[in-house]
């Protein structure tokens, strides 16, 4: 087939409407080599605070039941992962993955001086830097350092993909731009459906005009290469897309679609290493058992049909799924049968290619600093295990600082 | 008498303290000249709004539907004659920022935006006092549920984090302390203190001691300093320009501590200040979703506004009475993803196509080459340039939009089905949309137009005055193109058929271009 990887990419909007299916797979794959890895990383960010107490519960402990006698998980409900934890009862799907060994519950993660803004400490997990403000986000830095070295900026075509409606910090970066699609049905460039001629034109004129526009304001550059990207990622995702076929039993929300899409534009070979998606609500002040009940059920249910829909198109050992939140919530409950903003917090870690368990050991109930628990495992410590073995990367020159690795991998 | 330079600015500043304007009112307030615009738009209770009330009196809305209540808000944001007042509510909104996801009740978001209406111009502390009493804010940051002996954080930290001082200015203790002042304050559906529930014992907070309640703590907050800057900064940010230096910051927040924490007298100084009309802040912000979609009927004067515009807006990443936390909209380049971005054009893509399809209320591109003073080709490019985005295009865009314009139907045939376009035989096609209603609700709308002109070129004229107007226009392609008599060089103007079909693709092109992006 005649046309590189350069021609696909100046291609722009309306070239795929030429090519095969066959031909657009193939492009799929040459569109960037293949690097050293070929490994996936799926973050899934629990918007607002999750109640690490209410998720990863020590039933073993009286301290909990005493801090927590109306919101508290009873012990006859609780899956038992341990001796000393378990699964909030709305997680059965994620506790049969722990079975197999393909969960890992990481206990304690959080960092010195936590901060209980949601802001604030979103940025200090979407940046790994709790130290001061940082512009660019973990995954972010990751994406720069392995970027093809290029001449063209459309060269990192799918660097990450974000399912989310607004990019998060943790893929902001300086080199590459993230595109972020939540909505593949809405995703084409539309024009007068009456006259197609002058739709093709209209698409001329529009690929002309963004390849050289230069302006000297502010956010103008910026806007011509996101206008690129989102013309040229639309017809490739679309034909994506319509071939995929799948049996897996998402849940019908928006965060089931999001794992969905992902699962397709994996399956579907997409060459892209970082998706992004987001799961709210977890900012649970009041009537916490029946909010945050809700929440762990959908993401156990997405999670394990995502799982399952990579296994049957064998591409689960190529991918891991991490979760995280921006702290956990206060131990004792407040006067509204909720929690206040807390410190640390468990992280959970799905894949085949993983070594599962309950890894770490749980914080004290008792000894607390202002009320909250005292971390145990630096969360810098999951990303630089996830840098060095998952994803072939030097985490040191991602996060600035060596950390020690947790036992994930085998 | 008023400079080019003035008229020039207006535009900027009826984007910024408005949403753009009309042809119509774009005049009007060309003839008012800046300051005297500056003046009324900060004195929107001194303007009659009689159009808008008509408009409204007209509508059933039903404010316990949220569908009604965004529509409502749309409809005041797109033909009230107090913009600003308008605009002043969308920044109140993204600052105190609550949420129908969790409130759940449209009549108390409603009521709410009253509140940000009332107040948007007014004390900021009587703004505080209210917004802290306000039920939609009460069940959205659970203070039904703040205590005496149980207290509930969340509102505490926001009001310091978010609302008046911004992070680092206080202690966890100082948020403990604050809660318990506001122990009590509840609303089942009005606001209702009760005492039972209220702590009153002395607390200690940001180092003063009392037995606090509520709107001492609001009190106190809002005259620090702190306070002072960091609603300046978002002001400016939200009307001059992003990122804002230290000494502007400065030199706004001395005007809300010298003038009891008024909004007029610190929106007013911000409007006026040398660094409101710079070319930092020209074209230098990127337009909101409610910014672009309500500038855009202002500026193709739509009479007739769909139900789905919010649905809209909030694909585009703003929904209305949604904000997706207590941070609100973030703006700038957060507004702008790759499916956003693709909302955007197909925003574009709609108003350029389907809306010239219904003859009533909409425009319709033969009337609008018509208003528009189009006898060539050029001057369709360079006057909707013009109209849409001051002109503020590179060069060789205005080539490439006057090739596409000229370029003929059937010679762009691209292997579909060859159609030879007769223009004669097409004009009684268009001829029925030139007249009759469209022309007279559009005349109708605006009180200050005598109804026969829509829009006059040579008012328009900005670009002319090279040698005085800001060297930022310099660089526009328009300051080269001032509208004279017509080019006889120019290709000649599509026609017929083919204009109708150029007329929605210039409009939709020109609606995707980075330039129409920015405010």
């Amino acid at each position: 087939m005649g046309i590189s990887r350069r021609d696909f990419l100046k291609g722009g909007i309306g070239l795929y409407a030429s090519l095969s299916v066959g031909d657009i797979f193939s492009l799929a794959a040459q569109a960037a080599p293949r690097p050293s890895t070929s490994k996936i990383l799926v973050v899934v960010q629990l918007a607002g605070g999750n109640d690490g107490l209410n998720m990863v519960v020590p039933y073993a402990d009286d301290a909990y039941y005493k801090a927590r006698p109306t919101i508290g998980i009873k012990q006859k409900d609780v899956l038992q992962l341990n001796q000393a934890v378990g699964l909030h009862n709305g997680m059965p799907e994620l506790s049969d993955l722990f079975k197999k060994g393909k969960l890992a519950v990481l206990q304690g993660v959080g960092y010195p001086e936590p901060s209980r803004s949601h802001f604030r400490s979103i940025e200090i997990w979407q940046t790994a830097e709790p130290r001061k403000v940082k512009d660019t986000g973990w995954l972010g830095r990751y994406l720069d350092l392995t970027a093809p070295a290029k001449s063209d900026p459309s060269e990192t075509f799918f660097p990450a993909i974000n399912v989310d409606p607004i990019l998060p910090k943790t893929l902001s970066a300086q080199k590459v731009i993230v595109p972020s699609v939540s909505n593949v049905a809405d995703f084409t460039f539309k024009a007068d459906p009456k006259n197609e001629q002058d739709r093709l034109a209209q698409i001329d004129a529009f690929n002309g005009i963004y390849k050289d526009f230069k302006l000297d304001r502010k956010y103008v550059d910026q806007l011509r290469l996101v206008g690129m990207d989102t013309t040229s990622a639309s017809d490739y995702l679309n034909k994506i897309v319509q071939n995929y076929k799948s049996t897996a039993n998402y849940p019908n929300d928006g965060f089931g679609k999001g794992l969905k899409f992902i699962a397709q534009m994996i399956v579907g070979g997409v060459n892209c290493k970082i998706y992004n998606i987001t799961l709210g609500g977890f900012d649970t002040h009041t009537n916490e058992g029946r909010n945050q009940d809700q929440l762990l059920r959908r993401l156990s249910t997405g999670l394990s049909a995502f799982q399952q829909d990579l296994e049957a198109h064998n591409k689960d050992s190529d991918v891991v799924v991490m979760t995280f939140s921006e702290f956990g919530r206060r131990v004792a409950e407040n006067g509204g049968r909720g929690t206040d903003h807390g410190t640390a917090a468990p992280m959970l870690v799905l894949g085949s290619g993983i070594k599962g368990g309950v890894i770490g050991d749980h914080p004290s109930l008792t000894s607390l600093e202002d009320g909250d628990l005292k971390y145990k495992m630096d969360f810098r410590t999951v990303y630089a295990t996830i840098l060095d073995r998952w994803l072939a990367a030097d985490s040191k020159a991602v996060l600035g600082d060596k950390f020690d690795q947790i036992p994930l991998f085998v | 008498m008023h400079s080019k330079i003035d008229e020039y600015w207006i535009e900027h500043l009826m984007r910024r303290a408005g949403f753009g304007s009309t042809p119509d009112e774009l005049k009007y307030y060309k003839n008012l000249g800046f300051e005297a615009s500056v003046d009324e738009l900060t004195s929107p209770e001194k303007v009659k709004n009689d159009k808008l009330d008509d408009i409204l009196s007209k509508q059933d809305f039903d404010f316990t539907d949220m569908g009604d209540a965004k529509r409502w808000w749309i409809y005041r944001m797109s033909y009230s004659r107090r913009p600003l007042e308008e605009k002043m509510a969308l920044f109140w909104h993204g600052h105190f920022a609550t949420s129908n996801a969790k409130v759940g009740n449209p009549f108390l978001m409603y009521q709410q935006n009253e509140l940000f209406r009332r107040n948007g111009l007014g004390d900021f502390q009587q703004m505080l006092v209210e917004v802290s009493k306000d039920p939609a804010m009460i069940i959205w940051l659970d203070n039904q549920q703040n205590r005496k002996g149980k207290p509930n954080e969340n509102y505490a930290r926001e009001i310091m984090e978010l609302f008046t001082m911004g992070i680092g200015n206080y202690t966890e203790a100082d948020i403990k302390e604050a809660a318990r002042a506001f122990t009590g304050w509840a609303a089942p559906s009005t606001y209702y203190f009760n005492k039972k529930q209220h702590d009153d014992g002395e607390k200690t907070f940001l180092g003063q001691k009392g037995n606090f309640n509520g709107e001492d703590i609001c009190k106190i907050l809002a005259d620090k300093p702190a306070t002072a800057k960091y609603i300046s900064k978002k002001l400016i940010a939200f009307l001059s320009h992003d990122d804002p230096d230290e000494a502007t910051v400065e030199r706004i927040s001395d005007v809300y501590l010298s003038n009891n924490r008024s909004i007029r007298a610190v929106t007013k100084a911000i409007l006026l200040d040398k660094t409101f009309r710079s070319s930092k802040a020209y074209h230098g912000k990127i337009k909101s979703p409610v910014e672009l979609v309500v500038g855009t009927v202002k500026s193709l004067q739509v009479q007739k506004l769909d139900g789905d515009l919010s649905a809209l807006m909030a694909r585009m990443g703003q929904n209305l009475f949604e904000p997706p936390n207590v941070k609100g909209w973030d703006g700038g380049m957060a507004w702008i993803a790759t499916d956003t971005m693709m909302e955007r054009f197909n925003y574009a893509a709609r108003i350029s196509t389907q809306k010239f399809d219904t003859a009533d209320g909409y425009i319709n591109p033969t009337k609008l080459a018509k208003n528009y003073n189009v006898t060539n080709a050029s001057e369709m490019v360079d006057n909707l340039l013009a109209a849409l985005v001051d002109g503020d295009v590179p060069a060789n865009t205005r080539k490439k939009l006057l090739a596409y314009v000229s370029s003929d139907l059937s010679d762009q045939d691209h292997g579909h089905h060859a159609k030879k376009m007769d223009a004669a035989s097409n004009t009684s096609d268009h001829d029925k949309h030139s007249n009759g209603k469209d022309a007279s609700n559009i005349a109708d709308h605006d009180k200050h137009s005598n109804g026969k002109d829509a829009l006059n070129i040579a008012d328009h004229d900005k670009h002319s005055n090279g040698k005085d107007a800001p060297n930022i226009i310099a660089s526009a392609p328009g300051a080269k193109q001032p509208f004279g008599p017509p080019s006889k060089q120019g290709p000649p103007s599509p026609t017929g058929k083919n204009l109708d079909v150029k007329m929605r693709g210039l409009i939709h092109l020109i609606m995707t271009l980075p330039s129409y992006q920015l405010s």
